[in-house]
């Protein structure tokens, strides 16, 4: 970074509007949140305010339900995850080599990350419809018709999963790419005279090399997939029954099918917590990792 | 040898993927204008042979049989293109002074800040009976001046830099949008209740979807500006010429494919924002994802009427991922991931 420091005044002109905006818009709805998760709020029916300490938080910790969401939330992110990284790094090493036609996987590569998941996911309805969809027929190929892709719970699961493969693989394309790209040649040239093989290249050159890079989009995809709901929403809506309730999906529906402020409050938090906790955690294992391989 | 066997493994796996990225969006397109009888006799896939093609969905659509389509779209594309414009103005002002600034802020003037927020809040709200909006009004023009006076005395502890400040604004998008989308659906209902509209309402969802984009804005307008060479602006500050004038008149300009890729990105997000559009809007400002999602509901098995929809929130997006997909060719993104 190159910035020559300077006493300026107008640097706060600069960047207190985007700063009071962060502050009034996301900050400081949190304050009164956090008041409300200690309380017991209904709009509907209404019930007056009463203070009532940790008991949202006690009470919310004790649910099967709020486990079961962080069950579920936890299986779709993490194997959808792993499966985008892999594929991801495996396109972008074969668009980095030059395959015939790259500029057309370029651009269809990047398009599923730019369509909203809400439509994304009213496609993929169609698409594993049990009875009409081509998924069926295509299953039906092999002998296996009308299977229940979104009312039992493990073919759910499985079908967000495909669907969150499908639309965020091509973010760690995209980045992986970039990252290929800013390597030096010179080293992988150095190793090619060295006749060795394109395993081995991969394996002590390139992934080392990009495992910083790894780490964050690993990081990015993990925290942005824990927010999962849209496409819950829309394809299972949480069922069958709450199997595949996200926590978000679960927040949503305890604040306004419930209508129980503090405790969707409480909930929140809660959330907030956990991926606290998942990112520290996350990222200083991802640091030992690098540092091992370095 | 290998060498070949993984270059067929690439090809490979790349057509694969090609087929089962593309065949979503051909079923969609297709679909949009099957006959009825073409969805109900089990999957159908190429116009002309399969089945003969109609545009009654579209002209259905358009005419408003099934609900308002025009509202929603409307207000999608203008509330998406002013909070674009804002938080990419915004976020680019702010990035510009983390480029070209040193920022110092005192941790403990940081967390004197928050405690005094919170605190503060919790005693005028709940023990001198102000009302929300008031209480957190009030915090915010006492705590602030406090912690900026106390960030001048020379306390000790660690310092934040500006890595830091810019972390602070980037952190905003790994909360979990709940948390930050609840609290904000309670804040506008408080708000709604002292007289001011802002739950389903125009400036209601402009603000949180500008700040919904500031932490994109901020952090690949940063990136931009950093590539901007300082040179030019130091001559111009030799002439004497005020920092905003050289921001408008200088920097702006320069960075303009900057901006236009930035602009584009923070567009892609709001625009298929569904949580804040689902807690903050209910009927007249609703937004084309939360159309989307009802469209499941009531109309069931109607999949051409669903295509068409699906297709009207798309198309800007496939126009967009083109645009970026050629931007990327010529070098662009590589700088944001350093």
């Amino acid at each position: 970074m190159s910035h020559s420091p300077q006493p300026d005044r107008v640097k706060y002109a600069f960047i207190l509007p985007a700063f009071l905006l962060v502050l009034t818009i996301t900050l400081f709805p949190l304050i009164y949140a956090l008041v409300v998760s200690f309380q017991t709020i209904r709009i509907v029916p209404p019930i007056p305010p009463r203070f009532v300490g940790f008991d949202n938080y006690t009470e919310i910790l004790g649910s099967a339900r709020f486990w079961g969401s962080i069950q579920v939330t936890a299986v779709i992110v993490f194997i959808s995850v792993a499966l985008q990284y892999v594929l991801g790094f495996a396109l972008a090493l074969t668009l980095h080599h030059n395959v015939p036609g790259a500029s057309l996987y370029r651009v269809s590569f990047l398009l599923p990350m730019f369509l909203a998941p809400v439509s994304v996911a009213l496609i993929a309805r169609m698409l594993f419809h049990p009875v009409l969809g081509p998924v069926n027929e295509f299953f039906t190929l092999f002998g296996l018709e009308n299977l229940p892709f979104l009312t039992s719970p493990s073919f759910a699961i499985a079908t967000l999963i495909t669907v969150e493969v499908w639309q965020w693989t091509p973010f760690v394309v995209l980045l992986m790419l970039a990252g290929l790209q800013g390597l030096p040649s010179e080293v992988f040239e150095a190793a090619r005279v060295d006749n060795i093989s394109t395993w081995r290249r991969f394996r002590d050159l390139t992934f080392p090399m990009l495992l910083p890079l790894s780490v964050a989009v690993v990081f990015i995809r993990l925290i942005e997939g824990f927010k999962i709901i849209d496409t819950v929403f829309v394809l299972t809506g949480g069922g069958p029954g709450t199997s595949t309730e996200t926590l978000t999906l679960f927040a949503y529906n305890e604040g306004f099918k419930k209508f129980n402020i503090g405790m969707t409050s409480a909930l929140s938090f809660l959330f907030l917590i956990v991926v606290i906790l998942f990112g520290t955690l996350y990222l200083a294992a991802a640091q030992r990792m690098i540092r091992r391989y370095q | 040898m290998d060498r070949t066997t993984f270059r067929r493994l690439g090809l490979g796996l790349a057509l694969v993927w090609l087929v089962f990225c593309l065949f979503p969006l051909w079923w969609v397109l297709v679909t949009a204008f099957k006959p009825p009888a073409a969805v109900s006799g089990g999957a159908t896939y190429i116009p002309f042979v399969d089945f003969q093609p109609t545009l009654q969905a579209f002209l259905d659509a358009f005419a408003g049989v099934r609900g308002d389509f025009a509202g929603p779209i409307f207000s999608s594309i203008f509330v998406s293109l002013v909070s674009t414009a804002l938080s990419v103005f915004l976020g680019a002002m702010a990035a510009y002074a983390l480029v070209r600034f040193e920022f110092r802020i005192r941790l403990l003037a940081g967390l004197a800040f928050a405690l005094l927020s919170i605190g503060g809040f919790a005693v005028l709200n709940q023990l001198a009976g102000f009302g929300v909006p008031q209480a957190l009004g009030l915090v915010l023009v006492t705590a602030l001046p406090v912690s900026v006076w106390l960030n001048g005395r020379n306390l000790p502890g660690p310092i934040l830099g500006n890595n830091d400040v810019t972390f602070w604004f980037v952190s905003q998008r790994m909360f979990p949008p709940i948390v930050s989308a609840f609290a904000l659906f309670l804040l506008y209902a408080e708000m709604n209740k002292v007289g001011v509209r802002l739950l389903d309402s125009f400036p209601g969802l402009v603000a949180a979807y500008t700040a919904f984009g500031l932490p994109f804005a901020v952090w690949l307008m940063r990136d931009f500006f950093s590539n901007v060479p300082v040179e030019v602006e130091e001559a111009a500050m030799v002439d004497n010429i005020g920092r905003m004038r050289i921001f408008f008149q200088i920097v702006l300009p320069m960075s303009k494919p900057g901006l236009v890729a930035t602009s584009m990105i923070v567009l892609a997000f709001i625009w298929n924002e569904f949580l804040f559009a689902l807690l903050l809007t209910s009927s007249k400002w609703q937004t084309l994802p939360i159309l989307m999602a009802g469209q499941n509901s009531s109309r069931g098995d109607e999949w051409w009427a669903i295509s068409v929809a699906a297709l009207i929130s798309i198309i800007p997006m496939i126009a967009v991922a083109i645009f970026l997909g050629r931007m990327m060719r010529s070098g662009f993104l590589a700088g944001s991931i350093k």
